[in-house]
């Protein structure tokens, strides 16, 4: 399938302006200011294909809000190129705003000061909605949104929730092929951020959009996207199935083992002493026999079975427990240790 | 997967996009309206303004009967003309004013990028200042009254030449200031560059030959305010050498106008939007 998206080594470099101290720093700033570069993205490339839902992760100042902004032509690239079908977002902006939607988080998208019900009768003209459609499509977001309740407010007056929901309403009234969601749920209490995400998944599936997603909110991607990318100083860090991350190797999975009798840790290591695994929090202490055991392993060296087969062998088990990483830690050792290559399947 | 691109006549995109404006303008007046009070004060605050102008006007006048062979009648003229141009571009210019802030410090800029309508139609449509209005009413006043005076035989060419020439004038006045408001782009610290030129626009209501010859150059073909009023003007009160200039109007306002889109353009290329 050809990609709808393709962003090549796209760059973007901020201008700042660095003030001095003091009311006579502030005079020698209007003579002799002081500017330097920051590089906000850097060199990214990836590809999206249509129908798609992806997550775009970083941390806070890793440069999201920067590649949704050149994705949505409002900025620039300082260089490289952005192509969402045949068209480039900051060229042709007249044709491909007609194609995208777009949610900012932080800032709506509606007139401040209009009723609701208004700022949808604008973008309608502005989209050249027939009235037909209009209704259809309100009545939809209604039912998943309950925007009704409020269509008469101006928006300054809703909640940050009820806003969103607007937001959201709005960008896909007029049917784009593409979604942009900047942190669409941020800010938002556990309940608001549960109904945005039921939102987007029924969505995705009734007006076949293709959504690229920033957050920092983990849940969000867990329940919603299987392709993650992850950025942090502006560079892809990962880019890949979720999935994928979390088998990958170094990433480790957590066995929890209570025995029927005290063991000295020394004694259950020395049985697994051929497996490639770690033993959790038993430093210092492993002379003391304890009924809990937490062995780490990575899913591509070895598994469950074998570490549990070589401690029945020697021991007897009562009880135990297999977790995944949280995608917080997954996340968080790419951050630490850098670049993780792309799995095969995605080349 | 390919998205189509827009494709329309021009003439179809012109009518799509002055339909929105006009439902801009739809709106700020019904918001205007749902303060009905604010409405009255401003109408009342209004026509206190056209008194006071018309009040200064004839204490001006009174002592200054004639300008370097201009008479006073010919120097009100070019006044009350100066309005015109002035009142419609007042009346959509007010966001210029407060781009470097509203659009650019506050990204709201964002906003109207993420629209498929001209941008700046979009800027200068999303408030109105209901004051040009003044200028309408109280130049129109001025000049009839004038041309009354001066028993100026105005035929339906006229009337054609001046609803070309005060558009083109009104072009000229927003081209300045959208190339003033372009600087913002380059300099987030708001110069106050605006007030300075707008006081500029003075002098541009008295005819052109009162200045000195380097006034006059710097008027025509630095800051072309003298294409706001006295140029366009004399095509009514000048002799025939100097009516024969006034139809350059629309010309001067094609070409600044060229000039302050290309800046204005370069401007959004340049446009960085906010952190958050
Ligand atoms: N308009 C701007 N001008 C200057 N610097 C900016 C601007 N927007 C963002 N930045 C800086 O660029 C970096 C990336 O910002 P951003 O793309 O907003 O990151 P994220 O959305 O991941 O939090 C940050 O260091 C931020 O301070
Ligand atoms: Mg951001």
């Amino acid at each position: 399938m050809a990609p709808l998206i393709t962003v090549q080594r796209l760059t973007k470099d901020y201008h700042l302006t660095d003030r001095r101290e003091g009311v006579l720093g502030g005079m020698v700033d209007l003579v002799r200011p002081q500017k330097r570069m920051l590089r906000a993205v850097d060199d990214v490339s990836f590809t999206i294909d249509p129908g798609e839902m992806v997550g775009y992760i970083g941390a806070n100042g890793a440069g999201k809000s920067t590649t949704i902004k050149m994705l949505t032509g409002i900025l620039t690239p300082t260089s490289g190129e952005v192509r969402v079908g045949g068209l480039v977002p900051y060229r042709q902006r007249q044709s491909y705003t007609r194609h995208i939607g777009v949610v900012f988080g932080q800032r709506t998208q509606l007139w401040w000061d209009l009723a609701v019900v208004e700022s949808f009768r604008l973008l309608q003209r502005i989209y050249e909605v027939p009235e037909a459609r209009y209704r259809e499509q309100m009545t939809f977001f209604n039912e998943l949104l309950g925007i009704d309740e409020f269509l008469h407010q101006p928006v300054r007056k809703l909640s940050l929730g009820q806003r969103m929901r607007c937001d959201l309403a709005a960008a896909l009234l007029h049917e784009p092929r593409v979604l942009f969601l900047d942190e669409p749920t941020i800010g938002l209490d556990v309940v608001a951020k549960e109904n945005v995400r039921g939102f987007l998944r029924q969505a995705r599936e009734q007006l076949g959009v293709t959504v690229i997603l920033t957050t920092h909110d983990l849940t969000d991607i867990e329940q919603l996207c299987r392709r993650i990318i992850i950025i942090d100083h502006g560079k892809v860090m990962y880019n890949g199935l979720l999935e994928d991350l979390r088998r990958g190797p170094g990433h480790k999975l957590r066995l929890c083992l209570d025995l029927a009798e005290p063991v000295a840790p020394a004694e259950l290591q020395a049985a697994c002493a051929h497996l490639p695994v770690e033993w959790a929090e038993t430093e210092g202490a492993d002379r003391t026999p304890v009924l809990r055991h937490c062995a780490l392993f990575s899913r591509s060296e070895t598994n469950a079975a074998t570490i549990l087969a070589a401690v029945l062998a020697a021991h007897r088990l009562r009880d135990m427990a297999l977790t995944e990483p949280a995608i917080e830690d997954v996340v968080r050792r790419i951050y630490r240790e850098g670049l993780v290559p792309a799995p095969e399947a995605l080349g | 997967m390919q998205l189509a691109e827009y494709r329309t006549s021009r003439w179809q995109d012109l009518r799509r996009q002055t339909g929105i404006v006009l439902a801009y303008f739809a709106q700020f007046l019904k918001m205007r309206l749902a303060y009905r009070v604010d409405f009255l004060v401003d109408l009342g605050a209004n026509l206190f303004a056209i008194g006071v102008q018309l009040a200064t006007l004839g204490v001006l006048f009174s002592k200054v009967p004639a300008l370097k062979g201009w008479s006073f009648e010919s120097v009100l003229f070019i006044y009350g003309f100066s309005l015109l141009p002035l009142g419609l571009f007042n009346l959509i210019s007010i966001n210029l004013y407060r781009f470097a802030e509203r659009y650019i410090a506050e990204g709201n800029l964002d906003r109207v990028l993420l629209r498929p309508v001209n941008p700046l139609a979009q800027v200068l449509c999303e408030s109105f200042n209901m004051s040009g209005l003044n200028e309408l009413l109280l130049g129109t006043g001025v000049m009839i009254y004038a041309a009354n005076q001066l028993e100026l035989a105005v035929g339906p060419l006229d009337i054609l030449v001046l609803l070309v020439l005060v558009p083109s004038a009104a072009v000229i006045y927003a081209s300045v200031f959208l190339m003033v408001t372009a600087v913002s782009f380059w300099h987030e610290d708001r110069m106050g560059l605006a007030p300075p030129i707008y006081n500029v626009i003075r002098f541009a209501r008295y005819p052109l030959t009162i200045y000195g010859k380097g006034v006059q150059i710097f008027l025509m073909f630095v800051l072309p305010f003298a294409w706001v009023a006295y140029m366009p003007a004399t095509w009514f009160v000048g002799d025939a050498e100097q009516t024969r200039w006034a139809l350059l109007t629309p010309l001067v306002a094609v070409l600044f106008g060229g000039l302050a889109m290309m800046v204005w353009r370069a401007g959004l290329r340049r446009y960085e939007s906010t952190g958050n």
